[in-house]
């Protein structure tokens, strides 16, 4: 179904010196300096599939997916969409594959959700009979029923992304790229769209691209994941086998009454690690956080131990976090 | 070329999303009108003519003209420049679409929204109660349309390469406010283009400006008659042939430094 081998991309950044020398230098002359976006990537993905593309930001998730869908010509490499080159019939490949972007609207602002639904129909062409069961359907499963006859200017976030997700999939696309279609969504939409995405590929058998930093989503939705860090492939594979590998890594949050005298438990001494603070986090606040691996010891265990000897006013406790994954897999490999 | 026409439709919804606005628009055109006409009195006060053109004739041309004017401020290029200053071309790239022909079809969704909230309504009004001329002969009235369909689309030819241009300078206020100017005077929307002097007039014989508002316009009012008519609209198509082949080009040199690029 999506073929890619080799694939590269670079880009060409304008260089600047720092001040108003600078600025001036620039209008004259620009050094460049070339930033692989994406470095030798290859995958191969059957129809069907959902697979998860994960990665930090700025590691060139969303160049791929550009390549992908053929608003980005690669550097070098081979891309192949449904038999097609995305960008040499960019046109062509538009009308079998879908895409939401988390960030952007693609539905008319200033018009009700259905009327932008109707303009969706004609400009991919679908005929009349499979719009209207199409539209009963999601109306169904993503709840659209109240807000078709609004204007999409006046939805909320949560509202917009069930539109837009349906926009998505109404041409009935056999590849749909998703690029993180539940930022910033409460639980019970996410949920929503989730089993949306769900429901489309177990009767279209839709291949879905998902992108997101939601590890609900990936463990929900994805088999394989495809983790890339800095333009380079990490890893290609099973979910499972690599939340076995490295999502043992747990971390608990614990908000002290007093930090000064803390140390760590000695029944907990070399099993628990403290986790130095974040830039941005203020040093003098009274929380700690350790981290363990969940194979030789339990959340309960550290948190019993804890208490035990310090107050603690409150405590979290964190899920192992892709961007920890991703971090873990590059500093020691796979 | 269904769906071009169903992107027109779907402009004029987006015009009567706003009653306020919608209204709004009647009413400035209703008070740009009163202006001309009371100008236009004011200016013929002492005299029976200018440039050989009397009173009535001139009113005619001045209020035609500033009917036809009113669309080609904003235009499918300064939906682009949006787009692209946004960054939503890319949304608009991954559609099966031409995107330059959208912008044109729902371009004329505006124009036909305009027709039914401006034009009819101040022609009417102008008629009645400015005495202005209907058009000369039956030949005129049918050549006037198809001249002035001409010219709007002209104008959204020109008004697209401005928009393409965005893809390089990003920001195209500067060079927006001079086309504006240069529209403005260039297409006859302020005064006739016989009434410039000599060299003047040469000149604009040689852009295309004149095309968009100064040949239909006169066509409507005579000035323009048989084969002069027929010349100048001939010399329309050419025009229009030329800037469709620029913003053809341009535009597809754009697209390339899109996406091989990145923008």
């Amino acid at each position: 179904m999506i073929e890619v081998s080799g694939l590269t991309k670079e880009y060409k950044i304008a260089l600047r010196k720092p001040g108003l020398t600078g600025a001036i230098q620039a209008l004259f002359k620009r050094e460049h300096q070339i930033k692989q976006a994406v470095q030798d990537v290859s995958f191969s993905i059957r129809k069907g599939e959902m697979v998860g593309y994960l990665g930090a930001n700025g590691a060139g998730k969303s160049t791929t997916i550009k390549m992908l869908s053929g608003i980005l010509t690669p550097t070098s490499g081979k891309v192949e969409v449904n038999g097609i080159v995305p960008y040499q019939n960019r046109e062509q490949n538009a009308k079998g594959i879908g895409a939401v972007f988390g960030q952007r609207t693609q539905l008319f602002w200033d018009i009700p959700v259905r009327e932008s639904y109707d303009l969706l129909r004609h400009i991919y062409e679908v005929p009349e009979d499979d719009y209207r069961e199409s539209l009963a359907l999601f109306t169904e499963v993503l709840d659209l029923g109240p807000l078709l006859s609004i204007p999409v200017r006046q939805l909320s976030l949560g509202q917009k992304m069930r539109c837009e997700l349906a926009a998505a999939f109404l041409h009935r696309p056999a590849v749909v790229y998703l690029d993180e279609p539940t930022i910033g969504l409460d639980v019970a939409v996410k949920q929503k769209i989730r089993t949306f995405i769900k429901e489309m590929n177990k009767r279209e058998e839709t291949t879905v691209i998902l992108t997101t930093h939601d590890m609900g989503d990936i463990e929900e939705l994805c088999k394989r994941i495809i983790i890339i860090d800095e333009g380079k492939v990490l890893y290609d594979g099973d979910l499972q086998q690599i939340k076995e590998r490295f999502g043992q890594k747990r971390v608990v949050h614990f908000e002290l009454e007093n930090k000064a005298g803390f140390a760590v438990p000695a029944s907990l001494r070399d099993r628990v690690e403290i986790v130095p603070k974040a830039d941005g986090e203020a040093e003098a606040s009274n929380t700690v956080s350790l981290s363990f691996s969940s194979r030789d010891l339990s959340a309960a265990d550290v948190i019993q131990a804890v208490l035990s000897v310090h107050s603690v006013r409150d405590l979290t406790i964190a899920d192992p976090k892709i961007e920890t994954i991703v971090k873990e897999i590059y500093e020691r490999g796979v | 070329m269904r769906k071009y026409y169903e992107m027109m439709k779907s402009q004029m919804k987006i015009e009567t999303a706003y009653v306020a606005w919608f209204w709004a628009g009647t009413f400035a055109t209703v008070v740009k009108i009163l202006i001309l006409y009371y100008f236009w009195t004011a200016v013929y006060e002492n005299r029976s003519s200018i440039a050989e053109m009397p009173l009535e004739t001139m009113l005619t041309y001045a209020v035609i003209a500033a009917l036809l004017g009113n669309f080609h401020f904003a235009g499918p290029g300064n939906q682009l420049a949006e787009q692209i200053q946004s960054g939503g071309v890319a949304v608009e790239l991954l559609r099966p679409y031409d995107l330059i022909n959208r912008l044109v079809w729902q371009s004329w969704g505006g124009f036909g929204m305009s027709l039914v909230r401006d034009m009819l309504p101040m022609l009417a009004v102008g008629w009645i109660f400015l005495g202005i001329q209907f058009p000369a002969t039956g030949t005129g009235a049918v050549l006037f349309i198809l001249s002035t369909l001409i010219g709007l689309f002209l104008a959204m030819y020109i008004d697209l390469i401005l928009g393409v241009l965005a893809f390089w300078t990003v920001n195209i206020f500067g060079l927006r406010t001079l086309k504006n100017a240069i529209l403005l005077f260039f297409t006859g929307s302020m005064v006739p283009v016989t009434m410039f002097p000599g060299w003047l007039q040469t000149l604009s014989q040689y852009m295309p400006f004149q095309s968009i508002v100064y040949v239909p316009v006169s066509i409507y009012t005579g000035t323009l008659a048989g084969l002069d008519a027929l010349s100048a609209m001939l010399v329309q198509i050419l025009w229009l042939a030329l800037m469709w082949a620029v913003v053809r080009v341009i535009w597809s040199l754009a697209v390339r430094k899109v996406t091989v690029f990145g923008g």
